[in-house]
């Protein structure tokens, strides 16, 4: 029997995201079933509004969605953990906690257990740029007054510790608001993908590296019932697409990221990299940040954020303490 | 809006809030705004070939097709929108993707009054076309006003 | 009969329009109706989506301030009286009314991308005017109609944003590219009517008595009619352009501006603010009603499998790259007959792009064609958005008649500009090519 599974998205059809996961995706998962499993993806806005996509799959509107728990952030910070916050682990590690450390589990459990829905992973993301600016930026100084562009924990982050000022700015008019020095900054996403916002065209430099969502994550979530009704051999094929998609979309974002900051360099932009030195000040306020978020949500009687952003914090940091073993590719 | 441009340069303190307020109340306004509108025959038909018809062939039609498929299906979307809202209520949903983060049921219920009010306004005037009280199309006032 | 779907939802649409129904109601019942079909009883929750998208819509909450900007101006005459200081001056050419309102149009359009919303800030300022000086009703409609499809061309246009984000280009390169065809246009539809109330001397009449009133009086009106509205339209524009306001929140600005103006004028009593108010809500709901009604129709033709059905469709008929862009061209200009732009770009950007990429056409050229293409469609009769929009502003004298007489002229111009594209492709493509270093 033909299994078809209508997956809304919340990012616009043809874009660089949805290209990479849903559409990906879509296809690992035809071939892999030998088409038993039929994948129909939808752009953002289509179908269901884009952050209505969890709630939408709950509703049972449709089978699957393809969402990122950034937007659950508001609802439950628990999520941040998921989607990755300032100061919160490199690609590569995320990527080894979630798959190889016990991440993955956790978060389909809290999945299960607090929407009724199954989540499978198909996107972890390259770090972000952390500034596309009309103003340079190298010490912690220099994030004060700044107007910037950003949503979810960085800003917050933004607010509550570098006196900078976060803004709200409506997605179609980022691109001409940062052009008429409406706002000073900009963060949108991954080198690859913001060279077609072109902020590069408007604003002289990008900032690195990015701190602020040092990667992020992107799942497929449907009803737990619906999961359950597949067959074992289903459930590993789908499962085994997932963890492609994974792979491939992450090789495809790094190379497009490198050969993205090459063309910004010979575009002219010039690229500043933040000293270590404040990088850490940032992550340490990042990490507090998430922490009074925990300790909120543990007065209200609900623990586990306490729980698992201590082991997601204990991993980066056994990461850190270790990390020197890689042989990175620094000049 | 307007504080907020102006927090943003007087101040250097953009609001985050004034983002999340403009387009709530647009959108909570514009269906109450629908059934005013309903009311005032503020909504375009393209009635050039429907005019040539007769009047009272003009009022059956529309009072069967605001009776009968625009009606329920205003009831169907007020039907939805009242119990999201009282959801939303209950479990304190916050918007998702604004830093400000308001609750959204104040909202949501507004949604679900406009479109209970252009439901009850459908079934209204559904009701004049069939007493021939009203004329599809025919308003009192139209459009600017020529001034002398 | 079911893989029909999505041809039958256009057939259906036609006939409820074509009956006489309201438009917004006509997109709601047939999307509820098809939509029974392919959700079942999951309909209403699926719907209700597109209502909530419409409502939260943050560009869309620019529509009600800009209309009550427009509308305070002309309740309080603070417009006409500026129309009136512009006649003083540009009376003696035939037709300087309208070319005054394609300008303003167009300033308009190069500093904010909310199409409808300019049709009818201007079209409420500019209509009496024209028509106190006995301009033609035909003229008057066409001109407003055609200034205010400027938004989609002229950059920045939110359009343009939403169609980069779709086809993987970069916003920059695709404002530059829209930017002399815009120009082009601009200049066409003044020369048009130029030409065409030289012609007609009963299109735009001039008015050569305005050259007896002494220079000094002239400057008298001048200064005291031009200046407020002047200086107001120069607060939104100026905020917009200095990046000090976003395109939405600088319609803030001008309604704001247009209350303190008459106010300080002694010209805005309580009952011209009520009326104002009343005109606002009754245009913001009916545009905003045909917005969720478009986005209702909109997904549910996705959901039938519209798009699958146009991919099939045109590679079943293996064109070449000119057949291809024609054919591709005649689908946008009929789903823009009824759909908003917004919903012509979410359903046709995503079906297009694969298959220009697979031709091998220059994505900005196709881009910028795509534009002309839904501004001709947002222009062209019988079924037009600014034809629905200028319906809703225009005085009762001016029929369905005089306005489709009235946009045909500057459709044709649009095809124009389309020719010219199509046939000298550097028209699109010379100015984004000079972005490739700063
Ligand atoms: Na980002
Ligand atoms: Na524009």
């Amino acid at each position: 029997t033909e299994i078809t599974w209508k997956i809304p998205s919340s990012v616009p059809e043809g874009s660089f995201f949805y290209n990479n996961f849903l559409k990906r995706f879509a296809g690992h998962v035809g071939d892999l079933t030998d088409n038993q499993i039929k994948i129909r993806p939808f752009g953002a806005g289509v179908v269901v509004p884009a952050f209505k996509v969890y709630e939408s799959v709950q509703d049972g509107i449709v089978e699957a969605g393809h969402s990122t728990p950034s937007y659950l952030v508001n609802q439950d910070p628990t999520n941040a953990i998921f989607a990755s916050f300032p100061g919160g682990m490199s690609p590569e590690a995320t990527m080894a906690w979630l798959y190889e450390g016990g991440g993955l589990e956790r978060m389909q459990a809290y999945r299960s257990e607090k929407m009724g829905l199954h989540s499978l992973i198909i996107g972890v993301g390259t770090s972000e740029i952390l500034a596309h600016a009309n103003k340079p930026i190298n010490k912690i100084e220099d994030f004060a007054n700044l107007k910037y562009r950003t949503s979810g924990a960085w800003a917050g982050v933004l607010k509550d510790y570098l006196d900078g000022v976060p803004t709200v700015v409506p997605s179609g008019e980022t691109y001409t608001l940062l052009q008429r020095k409406g706002v000073d900054v900009v963060e949108w996403a991954t080198p690859g993908s913001n060279l077609s916002e072109g902020f590069h065209e408007v604003a002289p430099y990008i900032i690195v590296p990015g701190i602020h969502q040092p990667t992020f994550v992107w799942e497929i979530v449907l009803k737990t019932e619906t999961w359950d009704k597949l067959s074992p051999e289903l459930q590993t094929k789908v499962e085994a697409a997932a963890r492609v998609t994974t792979m491939e979309a992450f090789l495809h974002f790094a190379n497009a990221d490198i050969k993205a900051m090459d063309t910004y360099r010979d575009f002219g932009n010039e690229i500043i990299t933040l000293d270590k030195s404040v990088l850490s000040v940032i992550r340490g306020y990042g990490h507090q940040w998430m922490k009074a978020r925990a300790k909120e949500q543990a007065d209200k009687g609900n623990n586990s954020m306490n729980v698992i952003l201590d082991e997601y914090l204990a991993y980066q940091e056994a990461w850190s303490r270790n990390s020197g073993v890689f042989v990175r590719d620094a000049e | 809006m307007l504080y907020e441009v102006a927090a943003r340069y007087i101040f250097q303190a953009p609001t985050l809030w004034a983002f999340d307020l403009s387009y709530m109340l647009n959108g909570s306004l514009f269906l109450l705004g629908g059934a005013y509108s309903l009311n005032h025959e503020a909504h375009v038909r393209i009635d050039f070939l429907s005019s040539q018809l007769p009047v009272r062939f003009q009022q059956k039609l529309n009072a069967i097709v605001y009776a009968f498929l625009a009606g329920p299906a205003f009831a169907g979307f007020s039907w939805v929108a009242t119990s999201k809202a009282y959801k939303a209520f209950l479990t304190g949903e916050l918007e998702s993707v604004s830093p400000w983060a308001p609750l959204v049921w104040p909202f949501y219920a507004a949604l679900a009054l406009g479109l209970i009010a252009c439901t009850l306004q459908l079934y209204l005037e559904g009701i004049k076309f069939m007493l021939s009280t009203k004329i599809p199309g025919h308003t009192t006032e139209s459009g600017v006003s020529l001034h002398d | 009969m079911i893989e029909l779907i999505p041809v039958w939802m256009f057939i259906a649409l036609f006939i409820f329009v074509f009956a006489g129904i309201p438009v917004a109601l006509s997109l709601i019942i047939v999307a509820a109706g098809f939509g029974l079909m392919v959700f079942g009883d999951s309909l209403f929750l699926q719907l209700y989506g597109s209502i909530l998208h419409t409502a939260s819509n943050f560009t869309l909450s620019a529509i009600p301030l800009f209309i009550l900007m427009g509308a305070l101006l002309e309740q309080t005459g603070l417009a006409l009286r500026l129309f009136k200081a512009l006649q003083l001056w540009m009376g003696r050419f035939p037709g300087g009314l309208a070319v005054s309102t394609i300008t303003m149009c167009a300033i308009f359009a190069a500093a904010s991308g909310v199409v409808g919303a300019v049709e009818i800030v201007v079209g409420m300022m500019a209509l009496p005017a024209m028509a106190k000086y006995k301009y033609d009703q035909s003229l008057m409609a066409g001109t407003v109609c055609a200034g205010g499809s400027l938004g989609t061309i002229i950059p920045p246009s939110i359009v343009v944003v939403v169609y980069s984000s779709m086809a993987q280009l970069s916003i920059g390169q695709l404002f530059a590219a829209s930017l002399l065809p815009g120009l082009i246009m601009v200049v066409l539809f003044i020369l048009y009517i130029l030409i065409a109330c030289r012609i007609n001397k009963k299109l735009g009449p001039a008015s050569p008595e305005a050259d007896m009133v002494p220079l000094k009086e002239k400057l008298q009106i001048t200064l005291s009619a031009i200046i407020p509205p002047m200086l107001l339209i120069t607060a939104v524009l100026g905020s917009l352009l200095l990046g000090i306001a976003s395109p939405t929140e600088a319609a803030a600005v001008g309604a704001a501006g247009a209350a303190l103006l008459s106010l300080v004028f002694r010209e805005l009593t309580m009952s011209k603010f009520i009326n104002a108010l009343r005109t606002t809500i009754k245009i913001t709901a009916m545009i905003m009603l045909i917005v969720m009604g478009g986005t209702m129709f909109t997904s549910i033709f996705a959901v039938a499998g519209g798009g699958w059905m146009i991919t099939e469709w045109v590679d079943g008929l293996n064109m070449g790259s000119y057949g291809l862009i024609f054919l591709l061209m005649a689908v946008v200009f009929v789903a823009g007959f009824v759909l908003d732009w917004i919903s012509v770009v979410l359903i046709f950007v995503p079906i297009f792009t694969p298959l220009v990429n697979a031709a091998g056409i220059d994505p900005i050229w196709f881009a910028v064609m795509f534009m002309v293409v839904i501004q001709t469609s947002y222009l062209t009769p019988p079924m037009a958005p600014s034809i629905f929009y200028l319906k809703s502003i225009a005085p009762k004298s001016m029929t369905y008649r005089h306005m489709y007489k009235g946009v045909m002229p500057f459709v044709i111009i649009q095809l124009l500009v389309l020719i010219i594209v199509v046939l000298l492709p550097s028209v699109a493509t010379y100015l984004p090519g000079l972005i490739t270093s700063r």
